[in-house]
């Protein structure tokens, strides 16, 4: 029993890193990996400062996600001035950067890890009640997405990653969206790492790699970018997934590499095969569109 | 009349390609400049230079008396001024009526904190946006059209629509790129009639167009480029019956 909460823990974590970072990808179209940092800011910060500072769990919470979003601006700034594959490199850097200092200093425990986190709640049902507020969280994550897409602020969305140019060419301001879509999926994605690491008490930085960067790519991909239930759906069967597959009786040395093969495989195959996703409609918005757009942006720029 | 765009000295190179060689032009308003010249002469590149899509290495640009040349492209398309694109430019998984919304001037979804507290405001933004909208759909011969995916309707089609979202923003100056390539028949009257009307409501145009006729028709004054320079300024029949110019157009042996 503790085992499923524990995974139904994962899932919700994974619904909310998902949604924001597909509000970020597949909704504005901006090729930042580097969701995975703002997870492990907000896992961090909030850790330390409860550690630390004795500052309240609650408190701390929300203090991650907020010093998360502010953090946005280190990879939202750049993508004012570099879009696509440059962006995907730029965001890399900023992400391996930031773990490589975590992965040095000695208080935030190194490569070790931050262990003793004091946890959210305690008590016989602890698990039971955090699989509700992660429920509630989740569910507030998604529909918060839902409202910022739809609507007048989700045309200028739509239209920015449609084409950036065009859309600034008629006197908007692609730099506010940019930088209000960075700060919200990061703050989103700061608020799950604070919930992981006041639950789990103990995070380590190999947590926040590209490797996690992969996995809520595929979620999203999988899913369907730029729809609102996609990516629920993605985190969903991605977490459950490689769990199920712990239950094979692998031999580790296959079981460690096997979860790689089976993401990679799923995006080659939805990008070939249903770029729209799982959820996607057959047109408009959803899917891949924006992994093309830079490819057509040149294409376009050449022919003129 | 008076300048509402005035290009000084501009210049701009890529490398060893002039595509701006000092080029002084400016815009009168309720004039129709129509620009033409070869292909590569710096007609679409002299767009990119006034519209902010390309920095220009020197000289200046005004704009309404605001000196624009160093400001991002949506400050500049603020002040007043639209421009069409030779490709249309679509928002390709949007309706053609969002496409129009985009551009209005007061945009009802500029920002999430004003869709949350003014909801009235926003509201009557959008109304008023759609009315608008609807209006110049009207003009462009495309009311019919208002629900369609943009992507989907004929490159023609396209064009109308394009000319319909850059009239959106009551800009004081129109930059109109090759409006009529792809339109036909009928389209093409109509298209003659919204721009003579913008330019009788006061506003700059500015035509890039491969068809001399329409120049012919519609523009007051004729602008020839060659190799990023204005080489001569007049009636398209001026232009035409200096031979040199007509031999740079076509291809024949440079001078």
């Amino acid at each position: 029993m503790e085992y499923i909460l524990t995974v139904m823990v994962l899932i919700g974590i994974n619904v909310i890193l998902a949604t924001s970072f597909n509000l970020i990808l597949g909704y504005g179209g901006l090729m930042s990996v580097a969701h995975p940092i703002f997870y492990a800011i907000g896992a961090y910060c909030s850790g330390l400062l409860a550690i630390h500072l004795q500052i309240p769990v609650p408190l701390s919470i929300l203090m991650g996600a907020g010093i998360a979003m502010v953090l946005s601006f280190g990879v939202s700034l750049p993508s004012l001035r570099v879009s696509g594959d440059y962006l995907v490199i730029a965001s890399i850097g900023f992400q391996l950067g930031i773990l490589h200092v975590i992965n040095n200093l000695e208080f935030t425990g190194a490569a070790g890890g931050l262990t003793n986190i004091p946890v959210l709640n305690e008590g016989p049902s602890r698990s039971l009640v955090f699989v509700l507020l992660i429920a509630v969280v989740a569910a507030c994550a998604v529909m918060l997405v839902g409202w910022i897409v739809e609507g007048d602020y989700g045309r200028a969305i739509t239209a920015m990653r449609n084409d950036e140019e065009a859309f600034s060419a008629l006197g908007r301001n692609a730099m506010n969206i940019k930088i209000v879509l960075f700060a919200i999926g990061s703050g989103m994605a700061g608020l799950a790492g604070a919930l992981y690491a006041h639950y789990f008490a103990y995070v380590t930085p190999e947590q926040f790699g590209i490797f996690t960067s992969a996995a809520l790519l595929t979620m999203v991909v999988v899913g369907g970018a730029a729809t609102t239930w996609g990516p629920l759906v993605g985190a969903v069967l991605l977490t459950t997934l490689p769990q199920a597959i712990t239950f094979l009786g692998l031999p580790v040395s296959i079981m460690a590499p096997l979860q790689g093969v089976i993401y990679t495989t799923l995006v080659i195959f939805f990008l070939f095969a249903r770029p729209q996703g799982l959820t996607g409609g057959t047109r408009g918005g959803g899917g891949l569109e924006a992994w093309s757009a830079s490819a057509a942006f040149r294409a376009r720029r050449d022919a003129e | 009349m008076s300048a509402i765009v005035r290009i000084e000295d501009l210049h701009k190179s890529f490398g060893g390609i002039v595509v701006a060689d000092d080029v002084n032009l400016s815009f009168e308003a309720g004039e129709i400049v129509g620009l033409i010249g070869p292909n590569g002469a710096g007609k679409t590149s002299l767009f990119n230079l006034i519209s902010g899509v390309i920095p220009p290495d020197a000289g200046s640009i005004t704009l309404e008396g605001h000196r624009v040349d160093q400001l991002p492209m949506h400050h500049r398309a603020r002040i007043g001024l639209a421009r069409t694109w030779q490709n249309t430019r679509m928002f390709h998984s949007m309706s053609v009526i969002d496409n129009l919304l985009i551009a209005t001037r007061r945009y009802p979804g500029e920002s999430l904190a004003r869709i949350l507290f003014r909801r009235r405001s926003v509201d009557a933004f959008r109304q008023q946006a759609t009315e608008k909208a609807m209006v110049l759909l009207e003009r462009v011969g495309l009311a019919d059209k208002m629900h369609e995916m943009a992507i989907e309707l004929s490159y023609g089609q396209q064009k109308r629509i394009g000319l319909a979202r850059a009239l959106m923003s009551d800009a004081a100056c129109l930059l109109l790129d090759e409006p009529m390539a792809g339109v036909e028949g009928q389209a093409y009257e109509t298209i003659i009639r919204v721009i003579r009307e913008e330019a009788q409501a006061g506003r700059a145009v500015c035509v890039v167009e491969h068809n001399i006729s329409f120049i012919r028709d519609i523009s007051d004054r004729t602008v020839f480029m060659f190799n990023g320079c204005v080489l001569a300024s007049g009636s398209v029949d001026e232009l035409t019956r200096d031979s040199q110019l007509t031999d740079l157009y076509f291809g024949g042996e440079h001078p």
